[in-house]
């Protein structure tokens, strides 16, 4: 059956007539939220299962808007099938009439059929009838999703026991197994009256059964008490898993918070051991002096030069003092062999004044120039004035030439800091070994802090990501401790169950073989054998039954795996497992993630639906072979949780797949810098046999439905 | 192939016949009508549940029972 074309008139958002042409295999309708992608999910759902109330909140604003008071007009929903190459039409329609200015009254809807016979000729046909026919209820039921969340068709045990009463030939079986049972029981009941009429037999036969009652009612006692275990240790197991996540981010957080600490303590010990008081080395570790050799060379050299340059003037000073003594010895023994005139008389001036006057005024005689006393004056005057001079010399005697020997000082200081110049060379080597030091603390320093960055930024994703916080996670360590010693001791129940179980299953069977024996010998032998037949066929009808049962679940389970894989190309590795089980009376199938060996209990909403959807293939593949016959599946914003590559992935997995698929995406779908939609140019990659966009028609306004109508664009 | 002889075929298939009544696989009816004639009570004993089951016209619970001990009854 193929979905060939739907048409919407006055529907909601679709105003007027809007078409949608399908094609036999993929089908993408593209569509922002609230542009109409999701109302013609609705309408389709609205023809195949809508109610005869509340039709008036059907319609279009605009349409009705545009109607005059009192006027009527259409609304209805159109499904043009083909099915076995003959085209069958089916519209639900009815009719709007506007009373007020924005309301309506409807009229009942009506379901019209047309099938088209291999000659082409048309016939109008009970439009319900004929939807039933071409597209089964029950089958309709697996084809139409909404959301992600409709995916699990497995919300309820028995929803898979259903599929597979549609799907699987169990269902033809369950009559077998119980008229099996009955004819058994029958048989038996047949046996036990025969063997009670030998007497001798009746109390152990009585007490055989009463013990068979009493065996099988502790049997059963345990069996639910085992049940009970077994749901508490899925209990268990769930809570483990989910706390496993935690569990794990618990001990991440713990080794990161100990290397967080050891980083910073590290960082804080290289702090400390960087040493930046350079002011304090500038003066008290000498490091000014780092350039003081040269200063030195240059002072001991100027020291060198001031100290012979003292001692040359000290000698020639030495020299002119031993002359000067020479000298001063002749004059002294010159002076010895005539008597000076005592000092001052005359005196030097007098002298002069007399050799000015040409006068002795000594004598008061004249001494004219030339004159022999005028030349005895001038004579005595030079003699004084000579005098004089050996006085002088005398008295510079006691003058030193350098009065304080500073060259001595600086002498020593040179020879001192001569001792310390190896101090002063090592202290360049010092200096850059401090500097080195430090450059080298900081370049760690610089590493640890980026280390601790990026530990810091796990803990805050790790705290980020995780639903606990620190405190929760901690405590979340302490109780999987705690579940994991449960989960011990229920394993261990639950075995021992197990095995008390058999020895109950043993103990029935033992009495049984003792209440046969006891027939064997009492009752009639044809009832024997005959229910010993009708025994082995009850054996035949139940497990024929159960393998039936079990070769579709594992049909069903290959298929959904092979689907899962695809999906999930290169991510999860597990597989989907479905598990049958007896609940009371009745057969129950359970469906599980199993990863490594065990239920994956928590998968994210991305490997749920992965899940989910690779069943409904799997439904889908099986009923087109079970029915030979195609049926198209309907999916509204099925991958919400994907992504758009994950949902690419997917899109072209669903291409592969025979039937036809009608998929409402939000996805490849964007706005420019002036917020116009466009499709992102990554959907021309996209393999599919038709797409449309529905958008609705610009300007709009968001405010005023009777502004809303949504077109639909074939790309 | 029928649906009742393909029920009778699974039916056929199970391993009590081959291991308690020592049948030869090969040798086993196809249909419900042959196995309606078998000489074996309990291939015959399927036929007659299965044509009461899912022949053309299906009988009641006690209907069965009475043609199925009846035919024992004869038979063993």
């Amino acid at each position: 059956m193929i979905i060939r074309k739907i048409q919407i008139e006055n529907y909601l958002c679709y105003y007027g007539i809007s078409t949608f042409e399908l094609s036999e295999g993929l089908n993408i309708i593209l569509g922002e939220n609230g542009e109409g992608k999701t109302k013609f999910f609705e309408a389709i759902d609205w023809l195949f299962n809508g109610e005869n109330s509340q039709l008036d909140k059907l319609v279009s604003a605009k349409k009705l808007e545009e109607t005059e008071l009192g006027d009527s007009f259409r609304v209805s929903v159109t499904m043009i099938v083909e099915q076995y190459g003959l085209k069958n039409i089916i519209t639900k329609s009815f009719q709007a009439k506007k009373d007020k200015s924005n309301e309506c009254s409807a009229s009942i809807f009506h379901v019209e059929g047309i099938e088209e016979n291999s000659l082409g000729e048309r016939n109008q046909v009970d439009g319900i009838q004929l939807l039933d026919r071409i597209f089964p209820f029950q089958i309709r039921k697996y084809s139409m999703f909404k959301g992600e969340a409709e995916l699990n068709i497995f919300n309820n045990e028995y929803a898979l026991l259903n599929l597979i009463n549609l799907f699987s030939d169990a269902k033809h079986y369950d009559k077998y197994t119980e008229k099996g049972a009955y004819l058994r029981k029958n048989a038996e009941k047949a046996v036990e009256d025969s063997s009670k009429m030998d007497k001798k037999n009746e109390l152990l036969y009585k007490n055989l059964e009463r013990e068979i009652i009493l065996l099988e009612e502790n049997k059963s006692k345990c069996n639910d008490v085992l049940n009970e275990i077994e749901a508490e240790i899925k209990a268990i197991e769930i809570n483990l898993q989910d706390a496993e996540n935690h569990v794990n981010n618990a001990d991440a957080l713990d080794i990161l918070n100990k290397r967080i600490k050891e980083l910073e303590n590290k960082i804080s010990y290289l702090n400390g051991r960087i040493d930046e008081n350079y002011t304090t080395h500038l003066f008290d570790e000498n490091w000014i002096l780092v350039d003081f050799e040269d200063v030195h060379k240059i002072y001991t050299e100027k020291i060198s030069f001031f100290s012979k340059k003292r001692r040359e003037m000290q000698t020639e000073f030495d020299k002119q003092i031993g002359v000067k003594e020479g000298e001063k010895k002749a004059i002294q023994e010159l002076l010895n062999k005539s008597i000076p005139l005592p000092i001052g008389t005359p005196s030097k001036a007098h002298m002069e004044e007399m050799l000015n006057d040409e006068i002795c005024k000594v004598c008061n005689r004249e001494a004219k120039k030339g004159s022999d006393a005028y030349e005895y004056m001038v004579e005595r005057l030079n003699v004084y004035l000579q005098s004089q001079i050996a006085n002088d010399i005398k008295t510079e005697d006691n003058k030193p030439l350098f009065q304080y020997n500073y060259l001595n000082r600086l002498e020593n200081y040179s020879m001192s800091h001569e001792d310390n110049l190896k101090n002063i060379r090592i202290l360049r080597s010092k200096i850059n070994e401090l500097f080195e030091f430090n450059a080298n603390r900081k370049q760690d320093i610089e590493i640890l802090k980026a280390q601790l960055e990026l530990e810091q930024s796990e803990r805050s994703k790790i705290l980020g990501d995780s639903s606990k916080s620190e405190e929760g996670l901690k405590s979340t360590l302490s109780s999987y401790n705690t579940w994991q010693n449960n989960l011990r001791t229920q394993n261990e129940k639950s075995i021992k169950l197990n095995s008390s179980l058999k020895n109950f299953e043993t103990e029935i069977k033992l009495k049984r073989a003792e209440k046969d024996k006891i027939d064997l010998n009492s009752a009639n032998s044809f009832f024997v054998r005959t229910r010993n037949i009708l025994r082995d066929i009850e054996t035949i009808f139940s497990d024929t039954k159960e393998k039936k049962f079990d070769e579709f679940i594992e049909k069903l389970q290959i298929k959904s795996n092979n689907f899962f894989k695809k999906i999930n190309i290169d991510a999860f590795t597990g597989s989907i497992i479905f598990k049958r089980s007896i609940k009371g009376n009745n057969t129950i199938v359970d469906v599980n993630l199993h990863e490594e060996g065990r239920v994956f209990y928590r998968p994210n909403q991305s490997l749920l639906t992965s899940m989910h959807i690779s069943i409904l293939f799997a439904i889908s593949e099986l009923a087109s072979e079970i029915k030979e016959e195609n049926f198209p599946m309907i999916f509204d914003a099925p991958t919400s949780s994907f992504g758009e590559s994950k949902t690419a992935q997917f899109l072209n997995l669903v291409y592969e797949t025979k039937n036809q698929k009608i998929l409402l995406l939000k996805d490849f779908i964007q706005r420019d810098e002036s917020k116009v939609l466009f499709i992102k140019k990554e959907f021309e990659m996209i393999k599919r046999d038709k797409a449309f966009w529905v958008k609705l028609e610009r300007p709009f306004d968001v405010n005023n439905l009777k502004t809303i109508n949504s077109q639909v664009i074939t790309i | 192939m029928a649906k009742k002889d393909e029920i009778l075929k699974s039916f056929l298939t199970h391993e009590l016949l081959e291991s308690k009544y020592e049948l030869d696989k090969d040798s086993l009816p196809k249909t419900v009508r042959d196995a309606l004639n078998s000489d074996i009570t309990i291939i015959r004993t399927l036929a007659l549940i299965i044509e009461g089951l899912d022949g053309s016209s299906p009988v009641t619970d006690s209907v069965l029972r009475n043609q199925v001990t009846q035919y024992l009854n004869e038979a063993i």
